[in-house]
Parts: C-alpha cells; sequence; structure tokens
C-alpha cells in the first residue's frame, strides 16, 4: 500500500501555485521583523471612534462651497484621461513596433500620477496644467500599453474578408477598431474611476480639488466635514454610471473646460532652465566627472529607502493576497443571504473606490507614523479591488455539488477554479502596488516617495529627479518579475482588471 | 477558356500541408460545387483559389467575416473598400455615400434585407448575417463568384433562392457547400475531398446521392445523410 503524499507535495497546477503563494507569505513573514510597525498614537481607538462618528454623522453643512471642488476633481479626470487616450492611441499603433516605445511608456507609467505633478507644480505652480499633465502623461504610458495588448487580439476574419488593395487606415476603420472598440471604451471608462481617485488625490499636493478640503478637515479634526467629503465623493463614483453616460460625454467635456484653472503664465526661461539645468546635477553639466562623487554622497541614504519600499511593496502583495482570500466570499453569490452579500459588496466597493493614500491617511491619524498605516491601507485596498474582481468571477460559474457546506463550497468548489486567475491578478496589482508603495512615502514613511517628497520641498530637483528616476526604474524591475511569478495559462480578458 | 492551373501543388499553412500534390484546373463560366466533410481541405483550396485570382473574384468566406458593431449598409460597403480614398472611406463612415447607399439599398431588397440598412449586424439573425455576407459579395461586382459554404446557415428554400441569385450574377461560381441535392442540380461539376485528395470529379449530371457518400467515412455515414434529409426535405426534383 502507497503513503499518501506528504504536506504540499505533488505536482498538480493547483499545488504549485499554493506552494509559491506559501512561499511569498512565508518571505513576507520573515521580513516583517525589519519593518517600522509601532503604534505611535496615544489613543487609537479613540481617534477612529471619533472618525467613525464623522463618517456615519456627516456634517453636510460645514461644507462652505463643495460645488467648485467637486466641478474641478471632475474636470480634472475627465479632460486627464481624454488627454491620456488622445496621447496613447497612437502610441499603442506603435507598442509592438517599437522598442523605444514601449521603454517610453514604461518610463512614464512607473512614475506615480502625484510625482508627476510635483514635478509640473515647480514649473507650472498650482495650475490646471499640472493637474491635467500629472494625469495625462502616466495615463498616456497605460493606455498605450492596455489598448496594444487589446488591438492585438482583435479577431482576424473580417479583415482576411476583405478584397485586396485597402489602404491601411480603412481597413484599421471597418474592420478592425469596430470589432475592439467596446473593450476599449470600457478600460478608458475603467481609467477614468481610477482618474477620479488621483484627481482627489491631488488635493494632496494643494491643487484645490476634493482631496485638498478631505486632507485639512482630517488635519485639524473636523471629522463632521471630512465624512461628508467622503459621502460626496463615494456617491459621484456610485452615480458614475448615470452623469457619466456616454451620450452625456461631449457635453460634460465642454462644461469641465469652463471649470479648469487656474490658467498658469508660463515663463519661457524659467522653463528651460528647470528642463535644462535644474534637474540634473550640476558636475554632470559642468563635465566634472570627479564631482559627481560628492554629489553622490550628497543624495540621502538610498539604500534603506530603497529595502523599505520593496519590502511595503511585499507587505503589501501578501497582504492583498490574504485579504482578497477572505473578503470575496462576502460579495459572491455562493455564500450567505442576499442582506449580507448586500452589505458586503457595499464594503468592498468603499475599500475600493477610497483612494489608498486616503486610507494611508486615515490610519496614519489614528496609528501614527509608521509602516502600519501604509501596510493595511495597501493591502485594504488591493485586497478589495482584487476581492470585487475574483467575486464576479464566481459568480459567473456554477457549482457541480450543491448541498456542500459552504467551507466545502468555498475549498473544493470555487477556490480552484478561481485561484490561477486571482493569483494572476494579484501579480498585475504588485506593479500598481510597487508604485503606491513610494507614493506613500509623502505621508512620512521612509519609503523612496518620502526623499522624493522632501528634496522637492528643500528645492533641491537634481536630487528629485534623481530619485524619481531610481523609482521608475524598481517599478520596472518588479514589473519584470511579477510577469515571470504569475500563473502563464491564465487569459486574464477583463483589461479593467489591471 | 482554362481559368486557373493546379499542376502538381502542396498546399497548406506554412509547413502543415493540407492538400499535398494537388493537380486540379478550373475553366472560366464553370459551375463548380467543393463537397467533403470539414477538415477536408475545402477552405484550404478555396483560400487559394482566392490568392490566385485576387481581386476578379468576389469572396464570400466562412463564418461571414461581418463587422459587428457596423450597421449592414457599412458592412455592405467594404466590399468595395479598395476603390476609394481613405478619406473618403473614412466620411463614409459618419455620413453614407448617397451613390454606394441607393447601390446597397437595391441590392439588400433582392436579397430580402429591406428596411435594415441601418441595422448593427451583431442585432441580425444567422440567416441575416448570411444573406448580408452574400450581398458584401454581391456588391464586389466580379465575374467569379468564390464562396466557402455561404449557405450554411440558411434554410433550404432560402438556400435555393440565394444559390439562384448568386449564379444569375457570377458566371463563373466555385462554392463549397453541404447540400447535396442543390450541388447535384445547380452545379456543372462537383469536386469532391476527402483527408486532403480529391477522391470526385465529374459532371454534376453523372452523378448521384448516392455516389457522393462516398466522400464521407463509415462512421458519419448516417448522420450525414440524415442531416441532408432534413435540409432538402421540401425541395422536389432529386438529381437521382
Amino acid at each position: 500500500m502507497n503513503a499518501p503524499p506528504g504536506l504540499l507535495r505533488g505536482k498538480s497546477p493547483g499545488l504549485t501555485l499554493a506552494r509559491r503563494s506559501l512561499a511569498l507569505i512565508l518571505l513576507c513573514l520573515l521580513l516583517l521583523p525589519f519593518a517600522d510597525l509601532r503604534v505611535i498614537a496615544v489613543d487609537p481607538w479613540g481617534e477612529l471612534w471619533r472618525m467613525l462618528q464623522g463618517f456615519v454623522w456627516p456634517d453636510f453643512f460645514a461644507l462652505e462651497n463643495p460645488f467648485y471642488a467637486i466641478a474641478l476633481t471632475v474636470s480634472v479626470a475627465l479632460w486627464g484621461t481624454f488627454i491620456g487616450a488622445l496621447l496613447g492611441f497612437p502610441l499603442a499603433l506603435l507598442f509592438h513596433h517599437s522598442r523605444l516605445i514601449r521603454g517610453f511608456c514604461a518610463f512614464v507609467r512607473a512614475i506615480h500620477e502625484l510625482f508627476w505633478a510635483l514635478l509640473f507644480i515647480q514649473v507650472f505652480g498650482l495650475s490646471a496644467v499640472t493637474a491635467l499633465a500629472a494625469l495625462a502623461i502616466p495615463y498616456a504610458g497605460i493606455f498605450a500599453k492596455v489598448y496594444a495588448e487589446i488591438l492585438e487580439l482583435t479577431p482576424r476574419a473580417p479583415t482576411d474578408a476583405l478584397p485586396s488593395g485597402v489602404d491601411r487606415l480603412s481597413r484599421f476603420l471597418y474592420a478592425e477598431l469596430p470589432l475592439v472598440w467596446d473593450r476599449l471604451a470600457s478600460y478608458t471608462r475603467y481609467r477614468f474611476e481610477c482618474a477620479m481617485r488621483a484627481s482627489v488625490l491631488l488635493g494632496f499636493v494643494g491643487l484645490p480639488t476634493l482631496g485638498f478640503y478631505l486632507e485639512s478637515a482630517f488635519r485639524e479634526g473636523r471629522f463632521g466635514e471630512a465624512g461628508a467629503l467622503l459621502w460626496v465623493f463615494y456617491a459621484l463614483i456610485a452615480t458614475l454610471q448615470w452623469w457619466g453616460h456616454r451620450r452625456l460625454l461631449p457635453i460634460l467635456l465642454i462644461g469641465a473646460v469652463f471649470c479648469l484653472g487656474p490658467w498658469p503664465d508660463v515663463d519661457g526661461d524659467l522653463l528651460w532652465r528647470f528642463v535644462s539645468q535644474d534637474l540634473w546635477p550640476a558636475p554632470l553639466l559642468h563635465g566634472d566627472l570627479a564631482g559627481m562623487g560628492s554629489w553622490l554622497a550628497g543624495l540621502p541614504e538610498l539604500l534603506p529607502a530603497i529595502g523599505n519600499t520593496l519590502l511595503l511593496a511585499l507587505m503589501g502583495t501578501a497582504g492583498s493576497l490574504v485579504l482578497a482570500l477572505l473578503l470575496w466570499p462576502l460579495a459572491s453569490r455562493h455564500f450567505g443571504r442576499p442582506w449580507q452579500r448586500v452589505g458586503g459588496r457595499l464594503m468592498l466597493v468603499v475599500l475600493r473606490s477610497t483612494p489608498e493614500l486616503m486610507l494611508a491617511f486615515i490610519f496614519l491619524l489614528m496609528l501614527g507614523p509608521s509602516m502600519l498605516p501604509a501596510w493595511l491601507a495597501l493591502a485594504l485596498h488591493n485586497g478589495a479591488v482584487i476581492a470585487f474582481l475574483v467575486a464576479r468571477h464566481a459568480d459567473g460559474l456554477k457549482t457541480g455539488m450543491t448541498d456542500l457546506p459552504a467551507s466545502g463550497r468555498y475549498a473544493y468548489e470555487l477556490l480552484p477554479r478561481l485561484y490561477p486567475n486571482l493569483l494572476a491578478l494579484i501579480c498585475y496589482r504588485a506593479e500598481v502596488i510597487m508604485r503606491e508603495t513610494a507614493l506613500l512615502g509623502m505621508l512620512g514613511v521612509a519609503t523612496l516617495g518620502f526623499y522624493i517628497d522632501s528634496s522637492f520641498q528643500y528645492l533641491m530637483f537634481d536630487h528629485a529627479f534623481f530619485l524619481l528616476l531610481v523609482t521608475a526604474m524598481l517599478n520596472i524591475g518588479i514589473d519584470v518579475i511579477s510577469r515571470r511569478f504569475r500563473p502563464r495559462e491564465v487569459p486574464l480578458d477583463d483589461p479593467c482588471s489591471r | 477558356m482554362p481559368l486557373l492551373n493546379f499542376d502538381n501543388v502542396d498546399l497548406g499553412h506554412g509547413a502543415n500541408i493540407v492538400l499535398p500534390g494537388l493537380t486540379l484546373s478550373f475553366q472560366i463560366g464553370e459551375r463548380v460545387a467543393l463537397l467533403g466533410q470539414s477538415g477536408a481541405g475545402k477552405s484550404t483550396l478555396l483560400a487559394e483559389i482566392r490568392r490566385r485570382l485576387g481581386n476578379t473574384a468576389a469572396w464570400c468566406p466562412q463564418g461571414h467575416g461581418l463587422v459587428p458593431l457596423l450597421s449592414v449598409y457599412h458592412n455592405v460597403y467594404m466590399g468595395q473598400l479598395e476603390r476609394r480614398a481613405a478619406l473618403a472611406n473614412l466620411f463614409n463612415l459618419i455620413r453614407p455615400r448617397r451613390d454606394a447607399w441607393q447601390a446597397i439599398e437595391t441590392l439588400t431588397q433582392e436579397l430580402g434585407l429591406e428596411g435594415l440598412l441601418r441595422r448593427p449586424v451583431e442585432q441580425l439573425s444567422g440567416g441575416q448575417r448570411q444573406r448580408v455576407a452574400i450581398a458584401r459579395a454581391f456588391y464586389q461586382q466580379r465575374e467569379i463568384f468564390l464562396g466557402d459554404e455561404p449557405l450554411a446557415s440558411v434554410d433550404p428554400h432560402q438556400a435555393l433562392r440565394l444559390l439562384e441569385r448568386i449564379q444569375a450574377r457570377h458566371a463563373t461560381s466555385i462554392v463549397a457547400l453541404h447540400q447535396h441535392r442543390l450541388a447535384l442540380s445547380h452545379f456543372d461539376r462537383v469536386i469532391g475531398l476527402r483527408d486532403g485528395r480529391v477522391v470526385l470529379d465529374a459532371p454534376a449530371r453523372e452523378l448521384t446521392l448516392a455516389g457522393l457518400d462516398a466522400l464521407y467515412p463509415d462512421a458519419a455515414k448516417t448522420k450525414v445523410e440524415a442531416k441532408d434529409e432534413t435540409r432538402d426535405e421540401d425541395r422536389a426534383a432529386p438529381a437521382t
């Protein structure tokens, strides 16, 4: 008689994935002692209670004039996405033909919207140009990549049916574009939702969107007002399908032009000096290579910052994985009663819609400045995003045995079918998490973002720019690693999952 | 007059040869039916004939090759896409050309698609899509008609009517199909393929329905016959 195989022994794809995921979580646990996870605040629960009160009893009358902030938030998101799509589309057509373009796109999307904003603020001030460029530039890179992937999957049959000698443009317009139009549009719509969150975040660097008022309300402990602003934002996201209807878009776009502002006076000389001199190390500009040594020595300590960034990204990814596994049944039709499902879905939507920086900021006020709030925020937000997609996937599945207990349904019927997809989503998400970790530095966590933010504050643009380049390289590296790690055999046909 | 010749050529996709050592010739003015199981090599042969004839032949592909999001008008218009400049084609997407609209309206009326010109193809039934694909082939206005199962998704009565239209508009036609009775009654010549070989090439009047069964391996024989029977039930004048 043969003995049954030992723990996690075997060659089935499920076990391989399980071993891989456990290795990821184990690595995270091993490195956890190096992370700074102290709770510094005196009374975290009291703080949480006051915030919850503000959220449950929002004070709408405290909002002085929210309409301008709302209009600006929407306008920036709308035009940022629109310009990004306009720039990204031609890039997508060349994407698979040019290594240079692929590299350029990887670079612009590796830098978070807020860092672009910090860069442009130096030249264009707190203006609409800064806000639009901060969204449009990284989005152009993202659109180029995703549009190119979608276009690659265009069915060939209509093209093959054409008479020979049809020019390239006509072929594209008649036999290719209409076939993928729906997918392009639905991805653009999803990106617009991301842009809404990013547009709120721009308030954190001083642009007067909703985030600006949110930040000051939270910082000054006016939680009733903060709660009201959050509710306004959730309402905007929840009603997006009505006010953001396809037919209303042209009107919205035109109306949004009048809400954008202020427009800056651009000083050409200043702009040129910034681009040609301020961003670069002085020794390099003077051709003094020996001087580069002392310039490099003057940089903030890079290794701990990079270590912290990578550690936080790993913790965020592992945390999202665990949370996604726990949370998805809450929103799936296979579990619980209808009213419980509504509650679960609502919770996931709220977690998913809240910008992660916002979440981190709330936890920061509660727990004090350590890695803990950043970790919680990353894991909760991204875990909820993935749980939501997995629940949607699960709802499309039929279980074979109907009368299994919930645990059996979870572990035997559903999870084996969902898990490859879930892990693939986590791997796609790792790049996003990496971008966000750097960003959380702006709240005081000693990641690369912290040093970028402070370099900008001390007007050391050459340092800031160098650190931005390092961040971008790290992100591109993480993207390559996660692509290796991701299960290959899963077709991810829903581009909105990225 | 010869239309084209295959003289001991291997046909296939890259290294994968589907029709080895093919020798076959076609004449102008000939109506040829291609029979055989799926996978026998009909599509490969038609694709090669199409490649050789280029734009002298109208083409109606298997599975229609339509664009679901575009209207019936635009899908039919695509038959002449190569004859107009890119800008004219671009503008036609926004505002249909008057001359093309009228020509296509006449065509679609002939094929029983009246009133559907503005309808996106995705909202049509299978039979209607089939007729749109045939309308597109007609709009190409060629002497020769090449069709890869252009009658696959219509009922027997319509198949007969459509085939008559196709042959009225094109002196020469080479059509792959499954309807054996139609092959015998409406074509001059029948070519049968099996596993990449030409196993039958004879004038239609010399053939019988029973003789065509040789094209199908024994296991599938009864099933195919049954299917053929139901398809042909309301049509008179079998060639037997």
